[in-house]
């Protein structure tokens, strides 16, 4: 009776603790450690380079105002993309007969990185500038205002980048993408080898980063249609990690084509999934 | 009783319930419809990205022993959470829940994981996929 006793007073307190540690790990702290950070205000100015250029340099957290993140049609009315008859055809061929090339170790490119919910790092120089990402993939910009693009560049998944400065704003104009094994975002939607994508970078205040994105593509699109967001700087003790995506990807092997269903916010992943089994709370036995 | 209060509170709780980012979509390899729950002896861990992996053989009811694979998120995912490799030891018996493969393989989506200490984990990449 006495240990009946104790294992219940147990269990009531294991319950206690469950929902305790539920909210400590949801609070601040769990945020600070997250891939995400919470949007505040800043009052820290801008940081500048010896030039005077706003300098873009940090590491950059995505936010939950970021919805619905990896979907690029996120600033449009319902989502929808105005896909031409061409592009609904390179949706569906995406959705039934092609696995995420992302989840197959090949680079996700532009402008799917840029609505990706993972955190990406900045170092600019007075001529350059790179954007590294996990995975381990980078993409490195010449800022030339004089640099022209290729007659015909080599087709590739970030495209031929060129940056220039217009004010304080770092403008990257990217064309010669490939238009195979390339998904636009994580929903499977298309690009075609005629995408064309201009970014506008800017860093009102030194904790925010912002991008305005054109994005053009006749051949898949009616239309060209803008994507815009904001990043939050991540801690100084925060940088990208080793990612290293073939490892053991263990996935390529079973996943299905497309990404899998596509929720009512926009976002793929498990649609009403059935609940775990209860936990099993294995307390430790009490003493003989 | 004293000693249970102690005893429970010492259990620390690490799983979240929170969308949490993949390489891939879960959903797009793992059937939301079909939860699994394994209870065997783990015999392989693989810290790796860009998800770790875990092995657990698992006696079935005819007394055949067979071996599950349980996909966890990345390790620096996992170690974000507090969930550290030397968390899972060869030769623990542990209590993985979680949902099949939809391929039909011995794949799970390991989204709890509770170890032979009692704890319970989280070792859940995403519901949606997107390192994490």
């Amino acid at each position: 009776m006495t240990m009946q006793l104790a294992r219940d007073a147990g269990a009531a307190a294991l319950v206690v603790t469950l929902i305790v540690a539920s909210h400590v790990a949801h609070g601040p702290a769990a945020q600070e450690r997250s891939l995400t950070a919470i949007d505040v205000p800043s009052s820290r100015p801008t940081p500048r380079t010896a030039s005077g250029r706003p300098d873009l340099s940090g590491y950059w957290k995505g936010t939950r105002d970021t919805k619905p993140v990896g979907n690029i049609g996120k600033d449009l009315s319902s989502w929808k993309l105005p896909l031409t008859p061409a592009g609904e055809a390179a949706l569906k061929h995406n959705l039934t007969a092609t696995v995420d090339p992302e989840a197959l170790c090949i680079i996700g490119g532009i402008p799917r990185h840029n609505a990706s919910g993972l955190p990406f790092e900045i170092l600019q120089g007075a001529n350059k500038v790179a954007f590294l990402y996990w995975y381990s993939y980078f993409r490195l910009i010449p800022i030339d205002p004089n640099r022209k693009h290729s007659d015909d560049p080599d087709p590739s998944f970030f495209g031929e980048a060129l940056g220039r400065w217009e004010g304080d704003t770092l403008v990257i104009d990217s064309i010669g993408f490939k238009d195979e094994r390339v998904w636009i975002d994580e929903n499977a939607n298309p690009h075609s080898d005629a995408l064309h994508v201009v970014e506008r970078w800017t860093r009102p205040d030194a904790d925010h980063l912002h991008v305005e994105t054109l994005i053009e593509d006749p051949k898949f699109y009616t239309r060209p249609f803008t994507y815009s967001r904001t990043w939050v700087l991540g801690r100084s003790d925060e940088e990208l990690q080793e990612y290293s995506c073939s490892e053991n990807n263990v996935n390529k092997d079973h996943l299905g084509f497309g990404p899998g269903p596509i929720r009512s916010d926009g976002t793929r992943g498990y649609v009403d999934p059935a609940p775990l089994p209860a936990p099993i709370l294995q307390l430790p036995r009490p003493p003989k | 009783m004293k000693n249970g209060f102690v005893v429970a509170l010492t259990v620390v709780i690490l799983y979240t319930g929170g969308t949490l980012l993949a390489h891939h979509s879960f959903a797009a390899q793992y059937d939301a419809t079909k939860t699994v729950r394994l209870t065997g002896t783990l015999v392989r861990v693989e810290w790796t990205n860009p998800h770790t992996y875990f092995y657990v053989d698992v006696k079935e009811d005819n007394g055949e022993v067979v071996r599950w694979g349980c996909e966890g998120g990345s390790p620096a995912a996992l170690s974000r959470r507090g969930f550290k490799r030397g968390d899972l030891k060869i030769g623990d018996t542990i209590i993985v829940d979680g949902y099949r493969s939809k391929d039909g393989s011995r794949l799970v989506d390991a989204k709890r994981i509770t170890l032979a200490d009692g704890r319970v984990v989280s070792g859940a990449s995403a519901g949606d996929g997107r390192p994490q």
